[in-house]
């Protein structure tokens, strides 16, 4: 009975399937506006049904799509680092052009590979290590500014103490003929420095640059560091100035090594004069 | 007493012929009764028959009207098609089980009106949509399937007692 139903009801449907469509043929044979709009119709229905067909198509082929992506991700990758290695290395030339003529130093370009720069007592660990020909107490710099010291040597790599430490502090000079003094982290932001020890006869111009002076065996002179800004007196007896440094410790990736050839030779004489 | 619903099928259907022919009174109304004639056949009529009266009634106003041939008919069947089912869910399966006509004094006013402006609304929704086949604004066309639904309802109220009483088994 039930199975007599359901025939019942599709004969029914089809009945009226034919009778729909009867009517509907003459509808769009009478009138000239609902022959346009039937046809429209029947093309979307066809453009729908061609489109449903096209996803199915597309959705079939997932599988050897996600495959042809996956191996395109991975050569576009590769050629990325490949031109990535390449930029850095050309970045570390044109940087160790850049402070070429710094004298006795022997100039050394390295990669950051791990740098803190949100504590008091920030490091830095570069690339480059003894068998790079790496000493311990060379300068870190850039064309831009000190960025800190080596401190210790391992085979592949070597760690610094970074500029944005309150341990370090570095010689400088206010403008290039300038007064000399010590320049340190001001511990507050990245881009602010101290140059403290300015006796008070000394006139500051805001404005002027801050280089280094040479006067230890870790960095060459006339690296530009920063501009001289705001001027402090500090117990009455001597200036301190704020200096906005011109390295961005965050822009940073890559960075030269300065080893002092005549370090030894300088220490000797010290200790020979008993000054060490 | 006793009436022959054929009788009164065919007469309302001469009077369908005639509304359409002569009553136009403005383009948002269209008059039709078609849709509730096609629920007051009795439920002893198989839907199959039903849509074969629905089909033949279309046609015959489609084509004695001046209007587009084809029109009412297809308008009209999904009404005969879905016949059953409105009374079901409206009446009960009580009344489709006993093939019991449908009356106004039996099951109330307000069964009928809801059952009425159903099948008028199936049956205006699709004639003012092909009608217009996307020629006229929405506004036009909501505006003319509210109005003619509307007079339709009230036209076929009139007509309850004429359609649903005393008219058990005498179709045929």
């Amino acid at each position: 009975m039930p199975r007599r139903d359901t025939v019942y009801r599709i004969v029914c449907a089809a009945v009226f399937i034919l009778m729909e469509v009867a009517a509907f043929t003459l509808v769009g044979g009478s009138g000239r506006l609902q022959s346009t709009w039937i046809l429209r119709a029947a093309n979307s229905v066809r453009g729908a049904l061609w489109g449903v067909g096209e996803n199915i198509g597309r959705y079939i082929s997932l599988g050897r799509e996600n495959k042809n992506l996956s191996e395109e991700n991975i050569r576009l990758h590769m050629a990325l680092m490949a031109g990535m290695e390449e930029e850095d290395r050309q970045k570390a030339d044109s940087l160790a052009e850049a402070v070429n003529g710094y004298g006795c130093f022997n100039l050394s370009p390295a990669n950051i590979v791990k740098m803190s720069r949100n504590s008091q007592h920030n490091y830095i660990i570069l690339d480059k290590g003894s068998e790079d020909g790496i000493q311990e107490q060379s300068g870190i710099i850039t064309p831009y500014g000190v960025v800190g010291i080596v401190n210790a040597v391992g085979k592949h790599f070597c760690y610094g103490i970074s500029f944005l430490n309150k341990d370090l502090s570095v010689s400088a000079r206010l403008g290039r003929d300038g007064i000399a003094g010590p320049l340190e982290w001001k511990g507050t932001d990245t881009r602010t420095a101290l140059l403290k020890d300015i006796p008070m006869h000394y006139e500051v111009t805001p404005g002027d640059t801050v280089w280094t002076s040479g006067y230890s065996d870790l960095f060459p002179a006339g690296i530009p560091l920063g501009t001289a800004g705001e001027v402090n007196t500090v117990g009455g007896t001597s200036h301190q100035v704020t200096v906005s440094l011109f390295q961005d410790f965050y822009a940073l990736r890559t960075v030269i090594i300065a080893t002092n050839t005549g370090r030894d030779e300088i220490h000797e004489l010290e200790k020979r004069e008993g000054r060490r | 007493m006793k009436r022959n619903f054929a009788l009164t099928y065919i007469i309302l259907l001469v009077l369908q012929v005639m509304i359409c022919n002569y009553l136009h009174v403005t383009p948002y109304l269209y008059l039709c009764v078609l849709p509730v004639m096609v629920l007051c056949i009795p439920l002893k009529v198989s839907t199959l028959a039903v849509l074969f009266i629905a089909f033949g009634s279309g046609l015959a106003v489609d084509f004695i009207a001046d209007g587009l041939p084809g029109l009412n008919t297809l308008a009209l069947l999904p009404v005969a098609l879905l016949r059953r089912p409105i009374i079901r869910g409206v009446f009960g399966e009580e009344l489709i089980s006993r093939s019991e006509d449908i009356s106004a004094e039996k099951h109330g006013i307000q069964k009928i009106i809801i059952a009425f402006s159903i099948v008028q609304a199936i049956f205006m929704l699709l004639y003012v949509w092909v009608d217009n086949a996307g020629s006229r604004p929405f506004w036009f066309c909501a505006a003319r399937f509210g109005v003619s639904t509307l007079a339709g309802i009230l036209v076929s109220l009139a007509l309850t007692r004429l359609l649903t009483e005393g008219v058990h088994d005498r179709w045929s």
